[in-house]
């Protein structure tokens, strides 16, 4: 009886693992499906399962010229997509040789950072979802179109921007759209102010975020965490600061640590980067070097082998690209950020209740809604049940509303 | 240029120095970039000696090569401070690919070992848990599509 049990269990698992995710969803990359051993409410194990949207990127890279693997790489990912174009261009240009002009560096890096704000307010507004906030969410939403306006007056894209090329950048910046961006940077940051105010204060997010989803510094340390993710524990690191790249060297930012090592942490580090990236993107474009945006590459690269880095939205991206002589690469490799996070999430939920998942995986900014069910397994019992995302999310909200008081009570005790 | 590279020629002659006979070569590929290749069993050796002397930390990822003949193993470590990127480069064997696991080292490389043994079919010994990562649970076995006489048409 028990044997049939169990292989029934073993097809159902398996038929869940085979149900596709669309291959070619704009936003993610990585599609994870978690595993998660609970005792009661308590998180005893977590497993991951990524994948379901691997497109084989990397393989199709090495049949495609440098010129068209811009575009190629630019699609790994719909939210950072300025910041894959850009390290592949950077990755070429040293690869190559070539160095851009410093107007077309400046641009570049204004995406960059303007992509940044783009990436932090949308998370901000996907975390408040995630723990029931939803007039915040609609709020940092709103807001978050002053950005995407911008982005659109630059590029004319709202989410793929095209503007890297390698030897530099594809459009400049005029006089007129300078002062639109700058009138669009002064409403970003009055708003994004009283949002750091409200993440703060408000009950909603602080009975939530603080004390939950804990990743110490060693422990970020040792998994080799990156980004927001390492930073909200205290590591102080940051590639625009360590290894300077684009126009980092030139332009004044401060790099944000928070030590409480919880989801509010992860919250306020982003919220205060967002600040930061609107105080240098106004820096970026009132020392806009003059110039030529680009210079040419040639269409052939000699063998060679290069790594370079960039600070992602949600951290360290690495390129290593190796040429053989002809116009194709030999070899693209991709190390995305969450790849880098999955490890330490898994550490972060454990000990956690079932309800905090939702908003601690959503803490590391996977890529937007990497946990599109979720595999429950009973220590006790072996009862096993499946969840989505949605119904996660409803069983977290009415599991706080019952039990809410006494978890942040206790919370707040340690 | 002496100078511009005196820091990376130390950090190169340094590993020269505790490797002897393992060390292969060492080459700077821009600015504090090291490139340290080691010959297949002092690999571990030497990404030891690049965490406790160049407190290289952070294992970034692994990359592999299919070469033809050879799979190479690059290790990329950074030591965020100094903006040192060391690279640890090995050459195994492309017909039975086989390497000792780094995850007692950099448990980090849990993740990234899994990726390598799911494209080029490396085997890591020691890892806990080698299954497939970014390929589906049907795959059929033996086929590792980053090696360079796979093509995408040979896929049904």
């Amino acid at each position: 009886m028990n044997v049939i049990v169990e292989v029934k269990l073993l097809t159902e698992e398996k038929r869940m693992f085979k149900i596709p995710v669309g291959p070619q969803h704009p936003a993610l990359k990585e599609f994870e499906n978690f595993t998660f051993t609970v005792d009661g409410e308590l998180i005893i194990d977590v497993n991951f399962r990524i994948g379901y949207t691997h497109r084989g990127i990397e393989k199709l890279a090495e049949s495609k010229t440098y010129i068209q693997n811009l575009y190629l790489c630019e699609r790994v990912c719909g939210i950072c997509s300025a910041a894959h174009q850009g390290c592949y261009a950077q990755t070429a240009e040293a690869l190559a040789g070539v160095t851009a002009p410093p107007r077309g560096v400046y641009i570049r890096t204004l995406i960059w950072e303007l992509e940044r704000i783009h990436s932090h307010l949308l998370w901000l507004g996907v975390a408040a979802h995630e723990i029931g906030f939803d007039t915040f969410f609609m709020l940092v939403w709103r807001d978050r179109e002053v950005v995407m306006d911008i982005l659109e007056m630059i590029s004319g894209n709202r989410v793929n921007y095209a503007m890297n090329t390698v030897g530099g950048v594809r459009r400049d910046i005029s006089d007129e759209l300078k002062y639109k961006i700058l009138k669009g940077l002064d409403i970003l940051e009055e708003r994004t102010k009283y949002y750091k105010e409200v993440c703060m204060k408000e009950q909603t997010i602080l009975a939530r975020a603080a004390n939950v989803g804990i990743l110490t510094r060693e422990q970020a340390l040792k998994l080799n965490a990156v980004g927001p993710t390492a930073r909200a524990s205290g590591v102080n690191v940051d590639i625009r600061k360590d290894v300077p790249y684009g126009a980092y060297d030139e332009v004044p930012f401060n790099v944000i640590v928070y030590d409480t090592c919880d989801v509010l942490a992860r919250i306020l580090v982003r919220v205060d980067e967002t600040l930061e990236s609107i105080r240098m993107s106004r820096w970026i474009l009132e020392h806009l070097p003059q110039g030529e945006i680009r210079t040419n590459f040639p269409r052939r690269v000699a063998e060679n082998e290069v790594l370079s880095r960039v600070e992602a939205p949600r951290g360290e991206l690495f390129y290593y690209i190796k040429s053989n002589g002809t116009d194709k690469p030999e070899r693209l490799k991709i190390r995305t950020p969450t790849l880098a996070n999955l490890l330490p999430v898994c550490e972060m939920l454990k000990g956690c209740y079932i309800a905090d998942i939702p908003i601690v995986l959503a803490g590391i900014d996977p890529c937007f809604a990497c946990m599109d069910r979720a595999l429950f397994i009973d220590e006790n019992s072996g009862k096993r049940w499946v969840w989505d995302t949605k119904q996660l999310r409803k069983y977290s909200i009415k599991w706080y509303k019952e039990h809410g008081e006494e978890v942040v009570r206790e919370r707040w005790k340690q | 240029m002496s100078e511009e590279t005196s820091f990376e020629n130390e950090v190169i002659e340094s590993f020269k120095k505790v490797l002897g006979e393992k060390f292969v070569d060492g080459y700077v590929k821009g600015k504090r970039q090291v490139f340290i290749k080691v010959v297949e069993d002092a690999y571990k050796e030497a990404l030891k000696y690049a965490l406790e002397k160049w407190s290289a930390y952070h294992l970034t990822t692994i990359t592999g090569i299919d070469t033809g003949e050879k799979i190479e193993l690059l290790y990329h470590l950074l030591e965020p401070k100094s903006s040192l990127t060391i690279t640890i480069v090995t050459e195994i064997s492309r017909s039975d690919p086989k390497i000792d696991t780094v995850s007692d080292i950099f448990p980090s490389a849990l993740v990234y070992e899994r990726e390598v043994f799911d494209l080029l079919g490396v085997i890591f010994n020691g890892h806990p848990n080698l299954t497939h990562l970014v390929l589906p649970d049907d795959w059929p076995e033996g086929v590792y599509p980053l090696r360079k006489d796979w093509k995408p048409e040979q896929m049904k």
